[in-house]
């Protein structure tokens, strides 16, 4: 049950033309919707953000709103929470996922099976409900605070409306997808592998480094890429659990866009979040690309 | 996985224990929270567990207009969503399973690589558009702009759907002189659909839950319920409105998403996603 066997040979005695027109009325429908929604809109935000129709009706080339943005000090604070934010999020989740992932390998039973439905548990909780759970956990007099209280112990200083707000929030988020992504991962190092390793004395650090990490780093960047894709320009999460200012770039962009009714600053942000987002984007189709591939 | 070999299973899983209790605590705590407020009537601070436990406040949100407005037009979008999804990408997904066209690959890689960019960057690239075209804050808005999300999922999950259908059984039904579209009908959608069902169901419930492009293109004529439970939250209103939203909301979701994982299996999720 999986995608990668998507486009096996098809039937042989079908006549190929009749199939082919048939084929493409088919899909038409929707890549038509996507090329209307999602890549005329990427390059109406580039083209639109630096040809610029001024107030005399004249279209003029002018990267005055990319100079605004990059000389103005507050986008410019929201760019680094932003950036601070993602790489935060991006360590925890390896640091996090990776032990659960190789957990999740090599071991069975119900245990495993406990650990592995709790890991992927937050896929099925939707982020609204996450962020106003987490209010009520960790924010003011919130429950961490009653526990250490009844335990004698002092109050810590609440994470809500601070920065690390978003980060636990956008950590229990992606986390399943981490360590679903990382297994997937781990299921390419063969068992005999790792037991060839063993069977000679390897210690259990020794085969990681040896044995595994080598076979891993593909699908430890494509999990990276995706969360990196997917935290970057987050948006519920840093809204509802982060500091007013500075903001992440979804709060930024949405004030931008709705609040202060400035739809092309607020393109130019957008497009300013693809450039940072492209490296990652570009290695993520790669990979997929290659995946689809390397399989019959 | 089962490398860990006799050395291993011989002892307790120690790290396991260490794994299931720091999960149950990170993970169910805050759900375990949220559970207990919506059922609460008075938590006042120093206390560890609620003064006064009572259903007070499923009445009082249940009493609010806003809160039936905001159910009634998220049913609406999310079954138009859904609905208008089915039409446009199950033929799609028979056509990249089934049939040769030129492209075909190029394609079908291009609906898995519009996960390439950051989402909320693209959703204010179509604000933008639909900025001119009038359709901010407007119910067709909302749906396009959550169409556009269901796209990938419906169409991966039903084109290996429809690669899993026994060709023998078409192959028989063809000899037998059955024309093509009965055995599509009475061979090929039998077999595909219960995938195909769990796929709808996960459009359905991941569009009911949709927030960033409902709060970015409907805001403020269109208050869909996660719209809804953000002003809840922002205004600071009685605890319990949004506790006894997010209970009242999530469980048939929950049992929803707990089916189609059965059928479609987990492992399937992250290969979707190019692991």
């Amino acid at each position: 049950m999986s995608a990668d066997t998507a486009l096996a040979a098809p039937r042989r005695h079908q006549p190929i033309d009749r199939g082919s027109s048939i084929g493409l009325l088919l899909v038409a429908l929707p890549v038509l919707l996507l090329a209307w929604l999602i890549v005329y809109p990427i390059f109406s935000a580039v083209v639109g953000t630096i040809f610029v129709r001024g107030p005399d009706g004249a279209t003029d080339l002018t990267f005055a709103s990319y100079r605004f943005f990059f000389t103005d000090g507050y986008s410019l604070a929201n760019l680094w929470m932003t950036l601070w934010t993602t790489a935060v999020c991006g360590t925890l989740l390896l640091a996090i996922g990776f032990p659960i992932a190789l957990y999740l390998r090599f071991s069975q039973g119900r245990l495993a099976a406990y650990v592995q439905a709790l890991a992927i548990f937050p896929m099925f909780v939707p982020s609204i409900i996450l962020a106003y759970a987490l209010i009520r956990t960790v924010g003011p007099n919130g429950t961490v605070d009653l526990l250490l209280n009844a335990v004698g112990l002092p109050k810590l200083r609440t994470p809500y409306l601070t920065p690390w707000g978003p980060v636990i929030g956008l950590v229990w988020d992606n986390l399943p997808l981490t360590v679903l992504m990382l297994t997937a991962g781990l299921s390419s190092v063969s068992n005999s592998a790792v037991e060839a390793a063993r069977d000679v004395g390897a210690r259990p650090l020794r085969v990681f480094v040896s044995i595994i990490l080598p076979r891993m780093g593909n699908s430890m960047l494509v999990t990276a890429s995706f969360a990196v894709l997917g935290i970057f320009s987050a948006f519920t999460l840093p809204y509802v659990l982060g500091p007013a200012s500075p903001e992440m770039m979804g709060p930024f962009m949405q004030r931008t866009f709705a609040d202060m009714n400035d739809p092309l600053d607020a393109m130019t942000q957008a497009v300013i979040t693809f450039g940072f987002c492209l490296v990652f984007g570009i290695f993520y189709i790669r990979s997929i690309a290659r995946n689809r591939e390397a399989r019959p | 996985m089962s490398a860990g070999g006799s050395r291993i299973t011989l002892r307790f899983d120690w790290v396991g224990l260490v794994f299931a209790c720091l999960l149950t605590l990170l993970i169910a705590l805050p759900l375990i929270v949220v559970g207990t407020w919506a059922f609460t009537e008075i938590w006042r601070y120093p206390s560890v567990i609620p003064q006064q436990f009572g259903l007070r406040f499923w009445g009082q949100t249940l009493a609010r207009p806003d809160v039936w407005d905001a159910l009634f037009l998220s049913l609406r979008l999310t079954t138009t969503v859904t609905f208008l999804s089915a039409v446009i990408c199950l033929p799609a997904a028979y056509a990249f399973a089934r049939l040769r066209f030129p492209g075909r690959n190029i394609l079908f890689l291009s609906f898995l690589a519009s996960h390439a960019f950051p989402k909320f960057g693209l959703l204010v690239a179509i604000a933008g558009i639909f900025l001119q075209l009038g359709l901010i804050s407007t119910f067709w808005g909302v749906v396009l702009i959550q169409l556009v999300g269901t796209l990938m999922l419906m169409i991966w999950i039903p084109v290996a759907a429809f690669q899993n259908v026994d060709r023998r059984m078409e192959e028989a039904a063809r000899d037998a002189g059955a024309a093509p579209l009965r055995v599509f009908w009475s061979i090929t959608l039998p077999q595909a659909a219960p995938t195909i069902s769990a796929a709808l169901l996960l459009t359905f419930v991941g569009t009911f839950y949709e927030t960033e492009g409902a709060w970015l293109i409907g805001a403020p004529g269109i208050r869909s319920m996660p719209v809804l439970m953000i002003s809840f939250i922002n205004n600071q209103i009685v605890v319990q409105y949004g506790a006894v939203l997010s209970v009242m909301l999530w469980v048939p979701s929950f049992i929803a998403l707990m089916f189609a994982r059965r059928v479609i299996g987990t492992g399937a999720f992250a290969r979707g996603f190019g692991a």
